[in-house]
């Protein structure tokens, strides 16, 4: 059933997100089943692939950098509002068990087992789906992990970008 | 330096004010009058009321912020400040919508361009959707009135290099432009519009109207969501509210609303909402129904020296060349500005991943952004988005249709001619399986064969307008030329939900004029002549 709802409901594009605030978790609590689930060794696979020449290019940076991300994007789900919540619980949900794999991407395989060149094929299928819900997926994905990765000021560097100092 | 915060002090001076978050026990609230959000309607119409010597509530569904909160960060201002944390959807999630939600509304957020509502939507008003009385001659006095009160002007400083890539193209292609007027006093020229005005220059409904309303004894409850209105026999006789936790999640406190006038500023998708869930008459079935959102489309332009977008006044300059091209309801026209360009923004609304993005957002300093926003709710393919309720909220659908596409790829093709003409080295029109285009021959080329579709080509909006609209034909409208409704004797709405089409301009000044002559007729009604 709740396969359904994420397939009949399409799942969410989440923009514009926060970190390192809690302010904003509108109308209702997450779903109980996700409490607590940050969904980290997912996302830890799909971030070289997806900041693939964003990332530092020291080993050691390159890793504290993933760690904020996966942070960020923890914190991120916390502002979404309930609704994509639950989409986006759906998703990685599906991601994590082998039939959701299959129906997403044809292959039972799991993720962490796969190359980044397959994980790469992966994310291109659904970006250039005729299905709008692989295409959505792919979307929310996208725009989850660009703007947690972009929201953390240290992860400027490269774009040669500071906010203004006003008040010192 | 220290920057002095007008609400802090406020406050401390003894402002009447109540975060619902910290009530207890359920509460009844008494006023002449009650206004249902605060931003460009409900902040105008709660200072005309409360100098009219009517007491007022105000009651926001978003928390207090003021500059004290203000970082000019992103990840910050995005849940404080914005709807759904800035990351607002329509139901196929085809198109990105930014709307405030913090006292103040998206004046609180907006990039303070001003602009008074053009003739051609007042003509098409009066002509077809039956509005009455608003023309360039009876409304400009109220639109000279809110520019005073907000110091609105033309922004008379070199315009940043986003901007004035934006001028040199016109310059060159002998296109209209026009300097922008901005609501801002004292501005630092920064750039941080969109996250809150951390030095209170912009003249936002936060700053101005809302204090002289609270100074004059006005009380504002914030992090309340109104529910339901209670009415019977053609009477509104209360208002439910359910205060919401710091969080902005409900508690099982409820709140009363009694007055005589009641107001509904809660912008074009709560007004609705509202009305829609209190099943106030509607026999023509109107409410939620032509939504418009000026559908944006965007263009990157890398440019060889830095054009740093995120600094400066944000909006300064824009091209109303393609706006009314064609007859008001012919092919829909599109009216170009610039966006400021901040980290998440960009990445959110560019494509891809991986090395490709990085690259793009490796320009980033030397990335100039041009946007189109669409004119919808003329042409007769044209007519808007319609808002449905949920168990636990709403939706937006939104079709974008074949004449949406056509005028995206005409939009598309301009903002390419102007980013080459203002000396750009490549152009990336933001659509997925567009490469960098080199020149403006290549350009004109593929933009004629792109494939254009929801999803794959970036769709955003920042003006959500429509839903509740105003006339004088029953058929055609909700509320009458005055907002007051037809169905409900002591209803009125305020704000952007009114309008019948979109404005094919930014909405806030519109809101501010037709704002202040509608308060201004009720508060004379209410008090007698009296005020």
């Amino acid at each position: 059933m709740k396969r359904r709802t994420f397939l009949m409901g399409a799942f969410a594009g989440t923009a514009a997100l926060a970190l390192g605030v809690n302010l904003y978790s509108p109308e209702f609590s997450l779903p109980e089943d996700s409490e607590g689930k940050d969904y980290r060794l997912l996302f830890s696979v799909l971030l070289p692939v997806m900041l693939d020449g964003a990332l530092p290019d020291v080993a050691t940076h390159k890793l504290a950098a993933q760690n904020r991300t996966l942070d960020a994007i923890k914190q991120s789900i916390t502002v979404l509002p309930d609704e994509q919540q639950t989409e986006l619980f759906e998703l990685l949900d599906m991601l994590e068990n082998r039939l959701g794999l299959l129906v997403l991407t044809s292959s039972m395989t799991p993720l962490l087992m796969r190359s980044p060149a397959e994980l790469t094929d992966m994310l291109e299928t659904w970006r250039h789906s005729y299905f709008a819900l692989l295409q959505t997926a792919y979307l929310g994905l996208r725009e989850l992990v660009m703007a947690s990765y972009y929201a953390c000021p240290e992860h400027w560097s490269r774009l040669h970008y500071a906010k203004p100092e006003l008040f010192n | 330096m220290a920057i002095i915060d007008p609400i802090v002090n406020g406050l401390n001076s003894g402002w009447l004010h109540t975060d619902a978050s910290q009530l207890q026990a359920n509460q009844q609230f008494e006023a002449d009058v009650i206004i249902v959000g605060t931003g460009a309607g409900g902040g105008v119409a709660a200072e005309i009321l409360t100098q009219a010597g009517l007491s007022v509530i105000m009651i926001e569904a978003g928390p207090l912020k003021s500059s004290s909160d203000f970082n000019m960060e992103e990840r910050v201002a995005y849940p404080n400040l914005y709807q759904q944390a800035a990351a607002m959807k329509t139901a196929d999630k085809a198109i990105g919508i930014f709307q405030g939600r913090a006292v103040g509304g998206s004046t609180t957020v907006n990039w303070t361009t001003s602009i008074r509502t053009p003739t051609e939507a007042l003509a098409f008003w009066a002509q077809h959707k039956s509005v009455a009385g608003l023309n360039r001659e009876s409304l400009d006095p109220w639109f000279e009135q809110m520019e005073q009160r907000l110091n609105i002007h033309e922004w008379n400083y070199e315009p940043n290099r986003n901007n004035a890539a934006l001028k040199q193209g016109c310059i060159n292609l002998g296109w209209e432009y026009t300097v922008i007027k901005r609501n801002v006093a004292g501005c630092w020229n920064t750039g941080y519009c969109g996250m809150g005005c951390p030095v209170n220059a912009k003249q936002s409904m936060l700053v101005t109207t809302i204090p002289s309303a609270l100074e004059k004894g006005a009380q504002l409850i914030s992090r309340a969501k109104v529910t339901k209105i209670e009415h019977h026999n053609g009477q509104v006789f209360a208002l439910k509210a359910q205060a919401l936790d710091v969080n902005l999640r409900p508690t099982d406190v409820e709140l009363l609303f009694k007055a005589k006038h009641y107001i509904l500023s809660a912008g074009a998708i709560h007004t609705p909402t509202i009305l829609i869930r209190s099943q106030v008459p509607d026999p023509h079935k109107l409410l939620g129904k032509r939504t418009f959102l000026h559908p944006t489309l965007l263009s990157g332009g890398v440019f060889a020296d830095s054009i740093n977008g995120h600094s400066g006044a944000p909006q300064s300059i824009y091209s109303d060349e393609f706006v009314w091209k064609n007859d008001a309801d012919g092919e829909l026209g599109y009216k170009l500005e610039v966006p400021p360009v901040h980290p998440i923004l960009i990445a959110s609304k560019t494509l891809g991943y991986g090395a490709s993005h990085a690259e793009l957002m490796a320009q980033f300093n030397q990335l100039q952004v041009t946007i189109a926003l669409i004119r919808d709710g003329y042409h007769p393919d044209s007519q808007g988005g319609e808002v449905h309720l949920t168990p636990k909220g709403f939706t937006l659908d939104y079709p974008l249709t074949d004449a949406f596409w056509r005028a995206a790829r005409r939009a598309f093709a301009s903002m390419a001619e102007l980013q080459f003409s203002a000396g750009a080295l490549k152009v990336l029109p933001i659509s997925d399986g567009m490469p960098y285009l080199s020149s403006w021959k290549d350009a004109k080329e593929s933009i004629a064969q792109m494939s254009l579709a929801p999803l794959r080509t970036i769709v955003a909006s920042a003006h959500v307008m429509g839903g509740c609209p105003f006339g004088e034909d029953e058929k055609l409208s909700m509320v009458n030329s005055y907002g007051q409704s037809h169905y409900l004797e002591n209803l009125s709405v305020m704000d952007g939900s009114i309008f019948p089409t979109s404005l094919g301009a930014n909405p806030q000044l519109s809101i501010y004029g037709i704002t202040a002559r509608n308060a201004t007729a009720l508060a004379q009604k209410l008090t007698d002549g009296k005020g």
